[in-house]
């Protein structure tokens, strides 16, 4: 039984506790959060202990889950990695790409697996997409488009209302807006798929002094040749969310969108008169992309073996994402070195 | 906890190489051997997974087998599970179970004197958007339940699935089996009457088989529906076919679609637009539960007596054609 702690109690933090605590050989063993009141309350939905102290945490687990703003993330990673314990950070990275190279030089040194925890790869559509991609049934990269488009993340879901982190959103220098904190899924999938990112052109909402909202269209030129689009918002109307994926290349097209028909819709009529529908798309348990991410850093982990998403690609995400905000300022292009 | 070894009993139908996809993926399941009577298809399987081929089915069952999974043309279903029977703990049988009442009736016979699991291979069960369906259906979402009307379409197979001998029959026999089978496992019934229209060489003239198939059917509990059973579904088409359900009760409608989670690909090579199934797949699920009933030595979810029931409505769908008539099933 392996003995999984999470650091930072906040709104990912229930995401990834539900999961482990659905794992085989794993044992969610508590949380450490600054802000006490937040680690007891995940402790009592999710289980667990509080720990009273990153010290503590440390000295209680084989692994380490750190789900703090990332803002927040360099210094409870390099505690663990220092400490051994193979890590999960979550996305973005870190916010700085300083946090960023001191993250990388301690994992280089100390040589402790730490697994930046890009969920978008791990969602079956997209997986698949990238699949289909590499099997050549399109032929060459030409252009990828990808949407991630919704509400600002406050009042979605009521547990989320009063927690800290609805502030840190909408306080675009610590989170980075949606440039950092949203498109940071898509700078990293359309690496993974075309490669290395040459320059990078953003316009978008960040400075416009709108706060919640922000909203922000993309374009990126990578070293192959081929270029990309990205939009990502926080300013849709509630209810109207929409992820996509559009890949086109020298011999076909690959299309994706979150509002086709879903595989199960109930309607069913109220007493009212009015009709109350909804719609899913399940997929087993273990496609679920928060589960399956978290179970492939274990199964690496076990058999010694690289993660499908290193350190240095968090890092990129990062200094694309980062290049995006100084192209919002300077409004030019910035070139990715 | 050791290895659970399974044998492949032949690559004839398609789903083999499903299972054998998702086999391989397992822990702590090893794939003994490959039989197949095609040296050529069963060599070409057991090169890609390194693994031994087999001539002979003796061959394999000498292997100290666990479990053998049964994918050979219908109407050899019967001498491969007569075979195998006593000498594995459970048997995974590709539907039909059969091609006539008499085959399946001594297949579970022999399984349950030999104390052998016998398990047909039903994978909609363990289709996530199923799954869900059954459970709206278990809490009691619509009220009381009218009717169902369902599809499950296919692209024609050609080979021995349109040869009567090996096969059985056509489009009926290959797709009634399946969605008959899910509406006995959500209300736990049977199906009490059926009536067909069966249709031959309909879409593909000189097939020689049934491709189009009708049935209107009525539940025990009530319920009547259709089912579409066609190979309707041409080369252009952007995918092999469907599994939908419609299930209308007092408070409403649920609609399933169980190969709705796609990628829409449009490819020069191709020279046509597909669907990409990026779902879940119930082949994955079916396998999974397949070695657990082996390793935890317990009933099979779905016995050979389900197999025999849908198959049973397949016949007497056939039957029903003929007469021009509905058939009252037993």
């Amino acid at each position: 039984m392996k003995r999984v702690g999470i650091v930072g109690a906040g709104g990912i933090s229930r995401t990834h506790a539900d999961r482990w605590n659905r794992m085989p050989g794993i044992e969610l063993v508590g949380f450490y959060d600054i802000v006490k009141d937040a680690a007891r309350a995940a402790v009592q939905r999710s289980g667990g202990r509080v720990f009273r102290s990153m010290h503590e945490l440390l000295d209680n687990v084989d692994y380490v889950d750190v789900c703090t703003p990332g803002t927040a993330h360099v210094e409870p990673v390099v505690k663990a990695l220092e400490a051994g314990h193979p890590t999960v950070c979550e996305k973005p990275l870190a916010n700085s790409l300083m946090d960023c190279a001191r993250i990388l030089d301690v994992a280089e040194r100390t040589g402790t697996q730490l697994f930046v925890a890009m969920v978008v790869r791990f969602f079956p559509q997209f997986a698949k997409a990238k699949q289909v991609l590499d099997s050549g049934a399109i032929g060459a990269p030409g252009v990828i488009r990808t949407v991630r488009s919704g509400s600002y993340p406050d009042a979605v879901s009521t547990w989320r209302k009063g927690l800290a982190i609805t502030s840190y959103y909408a306080d675009f220098a610590q989170s980075g807006g949606v440039l950092l904190d949203l498109c940071i899924h898509d700078i990293d999938y359309q690496r993974w798929c075309f490669g290395e990112i040459e320059r990078v052109f953003a316009r978008g909402m960040m400075y416009a002094g709108k706060e919640p909202k922000d909203h922000a269209l993309i374009t990126l030129r990578f070293a192959n040749g081929a270029v990309g689009h990205i939009e990502g918002s926080w300013s849709y109307p509630r209810g109207r969310s929409s992820t996509r994926i559009e890949i086109a290349g020298t011999g076909g097209v690959i299309e994706w969108d979150s509002r086709t028909q879903p595989p199960v819709e109930v309607a069913l009529a109220q007493e009212d008169g009015s009709l109350a529908s909804s719609g899913s798309s399940p997929t087993a348990p273990h496609h679920d992309p928060y589960y399956a991410e978290l179970a492939h850093f274990v199964q690496c982990v076990e058999a010694k073996e690289p993660f499908l998403v290193s350190p240095h690609d968090g890092m990129m995400a990062v200094k694309v994402a980062r290049a995006a905000i100084d192209s919002l300022q300077s409004e030019k292009p910035e070139i990715i070195r | 906890m050791s290895d659970i070894r399974i044998g492949m009993l032949s690559f004839a139908h398609m789903h083999a190489v499903s299972y054998i996809h998702f086999l391989a993926q397992m822990q702590e399941v090893a794939i003994a051997g490959i039989y197949d009577d095609d040296y050529d298809r069963g060599g070409r399987f057991a090169a890609q997974y390194n693994v031994p081929y087999f001539r002979r089915v003796e061959g394999l069952l000498e292997q100290e087998l666990d479990g053998v999974i049964i994918c050979s043309e219908n109407a050899l279903h019967a001498p491969l599970v007569l075979q195998s029977a006593g000498r594995v703990h459970g048997i995974l049988c590709e539907k039909p179970i059969a091609t006539t009442i008499e085959d399946g009736l001594e297949m579970i016979h022999r399984c349950r004197e030999t104390g052998t699991k016998l398990q047909i291979a039903f994978p909609m069960r363990f289709s996530p958007p199923v799954i869900e369906l059954k459970q709206h259906l278990d809490a009691g979402v619509l009220g009381e339940v009218y009717s169902v009307k369902s599809t499950n379409h296919g692209s024609m197979p050609g080979r021995w699935f349109v040869d009567h001998k090996l096969a059985g029959g056509g489009a009926v026999i290959d797709h009634t089996v399946h969605v008959i089978d899910l509406l006995r496992w959500f209300w736990d019934t049977e199906v009490e009457e059926v009536y067909a229209e069966v249709g031959h060489e309909l879409l593909h003239p000189g097939l020689g088989i049934d491709d189009v198939g009708l049935l209107s059917f009525r539940l025990n509990n009530g319920v009547f529906g259709t089912l579409d059973t066609s190979w309707s579904r041409p080369p252009s088409y952007p995918t092999w076919g469907d599994v939908k359900l419609d299930v209308l009760g007092e408070n409403g409608l649920i609609s399933v679609d169980a190969f709705e989670q796609n990628l829409q690909v449009s490819s020069e090579g191709e020279g046509k637009t597909s669907s990409v199934n990026w779902g879940s797949s119930g082949d994955e699920g079916l396998v999974a539960d397949f070695v657990d009933m082996i390793r935890e030595d317990r009933e099979p979810s779905v016995s050979g007596e389900d197999g025999q029931r849908a198959l049973e409505v397949a016949l007497a769908a056939y039957e029903s054609s003929r007469r021009a008539e509905p058939v009252v099933l037993q």
